[in-house]
């Protein structure tokens, strides 16, 4: 995990960050074989570390649409197990719903990935330790948080792509609110909310910036998102170990101006690229996978012109 | 930690199998050599896995537990901050949420009155942050008023310190406050119970039911979830029968068949048994969830699925219809 100083740099004083976009056609395809050239092309090295995959479990949804699909999180794990990863665990600390048992069997992750038990960690009831926060866009300071977070070597958010009703968009780094133990700050973890979302997320990502992010684009979430919008096909998984291009490229797939973004556009000043200019894309170009989503009135200023 | 189905039927207790061979066991199993019991097993003993593992043994009142549960209890003493309040964690230096259920866990077990007493006066001065100044600045500033239906006068309880009232912590509340006799509530409880009942129902989904308090954002009815719907139901038990409740109740029967993990249809039936009202045999669906998942070591999930199953319903004693003082 990003916890060293060099995380938190501008722009300048970083290279270029690469961002690849896979088309991937369903849930059904090679999705391992995808992540797993992707990961090697990008030049990680996940040998011998210990891996901690961030889905985005919300609900117990049926439909697939609010939660990462379960095909792609097992896909990264075997994936990571293949390159070599010491261990593989998904952990998620869903904000709304208490009954984390109930989200995985809905969205049958079992099926996907195999036994839960030794694998899975219920990030909202994880044993915590304090962390000072590295940055001061919030009144936070300090949050408890997991120690399986604070012991992993490398974590990979795993969003969905999908509008928020609150910030536009919630992608890689929106995601990390999940670390957040409800066991310390409840359901929803409100004093986020109080700290200014925006901040509290610049706040969060600025202490433990995610290594990798791979984005479910394959079924995005448009409109009243992230729990009661509307499915978006788009045929995508976006990946990258800078979380603030990975989460411009998305945007920019959405039909945004990342730049218009709040909490996007600070980011961009201290916690990765957001720059079109500072970021490779490998694979698909944004243009041409671009599926621009519907968003509620108050975000449409957020387009793209 | 896996428990053979058929060897295990049986009975403790007035407690049924799948609780006698299944959830106690486990509960026994895992208490920390300091008393308490963390969230799962080996982990670091919280305020609110102690408080249910208690409330949960509790349940079983299996004389033999009586040494396990005084550990737990004078755990969860110690835990207790000099303001009256409970941390998450023993050493945590906030108070919040949990000190309503280790009010509980005391208090259905008449032990530590004082104790007791200095945290029912914390959740009294415990005001949440909506309806301050600070607040409604903040809210116009943002124009929160114009997208979330909310009457923010009607206050209950936060989850943590400085924030806006939810439903759950809210139930919980209520829920202690209901075990104490009337005649020996801090003053000012009364004001508090009848804020929050309003609160509650002012936050209940237009179709019936709750989820964590957000009834309606931009315009759009929320949706319903189990474990809030029947933790505010459990909270409004004692309460004048409403057109609301109803609603609330038929929601939780009809959703009943379709629910997927063991925590929500563990609290699901407790609620729908406090109503008398008919739900599908608990163990059964039980047993077919530990076998998939082993409810992820969850030591909540065991202690809910124990308190569900007792006949006792620890949780539903009042002290309107009683003297019960705390301690006593």
């Amino acid at each position: 995990m990003s916890l060293e100083a060099g995380t938190l740099r501008p722009p300048f004083a970083r290279s270029p960050s690469r961002v690849a976009i896979r088309r991937v056609a369903s849930y059904e395809a090679g999705l391992a074989d995808v992540i797993f050239e992707t990961v090697q092309e990008l030049g990680l090295d996940v040998r011998a570390r210990s891996v901690l995959l961030k889905p985005n479990f919300v609900e117990p949804d049926p439909a697939g649409v609010i939660d990462t699909h379960p095909a792609v999180v097992s896909a990264a794990r075997e994936c990571f197990l293949r390159l070599g990863a010491r261990e593989v665990r998904v952990g998620e600390g869903p904000g709304h719903e208490r009954d984390t048992e109930a989200i995985l069997e809905t969205i049958r992750l079992r099926d996907f990935m195999g036994p839960l038990s030794g694998v899975f960690v219920d990030l909202n009831l994880d044993d915590v330790a304090p962390v000072s926060l590295r940055t001061r866009a919030s009144n936070l300071k300090k949050v408890y948080l997991p120690k399986t977070v604070l012991r992993a070597d490398f974590v990979v958010s795993m969003p969905k792509l999908k509008t928020h009703h609150w910030v536009g968009v919630t992608l890689s780094l929106k995601n990390m609110f999940g670390i957040v133990p409800g066991c310390c700050y409840g359901w929803p973890k409100n004093v986020l909310h109080w700290a200014g979302i925006s901040r509290a997320i610049l706040d969060i990502n600025g202490t433990v910036r995610p290594d990798f992010s791979i984005v479910d684009g394959i079924v995005g979430m448009e409109g009243n998102g992230p729990i009661q919008g509307t499915p978006k096909p788009c045929g995508v998984l976006v990946m990258g170990d800078d979380p603030v291009a990975v989460d411009g490229t998305c945007a920019r797939v959405m039909g945004l101006a990342p730049e218009r973004i709040d909490y996007l556009r600070k980011a961009g000043t201290l916690l990765g690229q957001l720059a079109s200019d500072k970021i490779i894309q490998v694979g698909e170009s944004i243009a041409s996978v671009r599926a621009p989503f519907a968003f509620l009135d108050g975000f449409r200023r957020l387009r793209a012109t | 930690m896996r428990l053979d189905q058929d060897s295990g039927r049986g009975s403790v207790s007035g407690i049924t199998g799948f609780a006698a061979s299944c959830c106690l066991p486990f509960l026994l199993a895992h208490q920390n050599p300091d008393g308490g019991w963390g969230y799962h097993p080996q982990a670091e003993s919280s305020v609110e896995a102690t408080g249910w593992a208690l409330l949960a043994l509790a349940s079983a009142a299996h004389e033999p537990y009586f040494e396990v549960r005084m550990r737990g209890l004078r755990w969860l003493g110690q835990a207790q901050l000099p303001d009256g309040s409970w941390p998450p964690f023993a050493g945590q230096s906030a108070g919040c949420w949990v000190t309503s259920l280790a009010c509980l866990a005391l208090q259905v077990q008449d032990q530590c009155p004082a104790a007791v007493t200095r945290g029912l006066n914390w959740l009294v001065d415990a005001w949440p942050s909506e309806g301050s100044l600070g607040w409604q600045l903040r809210s116009r500033l943002l124009g929160a008023s114009s997208i979330v239906r909310q009457d923010s006068s009607l206050r209950g309880w936060s989850w943590t310190p400085g924030t806006a009232s939810w439903v759950e912590p809210t139930s919980y509340a209520l829920i202690v406050f209901d075990c104490v006799a009337p005649q020996f509530r801090p003053a000012g409880a009364e004001r508090r119970r009848r804020l929050a009942e309003a609160m509650l129902y002012d936050r209940m989904c237009p179709c019936g039911g709750w989820n964590s308090g957000n009834p309606q954002v931009y315009g759009v009815a929320g949706e319903p979830r189990v474990g809030t719907t029947a933790w505010a139901l459990l909270a409004l038990r004692n309460r004048a029968a409403s057109a609301g409740k109803q609603c609330s109740l038929d929601w939780l029967q009809q959703a009943y068949g379709g629910i997927r993990g063991p925590a929500s249809l563990s609290l699901a039936y407790l609620c729908l048994r406090a109503y008398s009202r008919p739900a599908a045999p608990l163990e059964p669906a039980l047993w077919d969830l530990y076998e998939r998942n082993q409810f992820l070591d969850s030591l909540l999930v065991f202690a809910w699925a124990a308190i569900a199953l007792s006949d006792k319903l620890v949780l539903l004693a009042s002290g309107e219809r009683g003297e019960k003082g705390v301690g006593t």
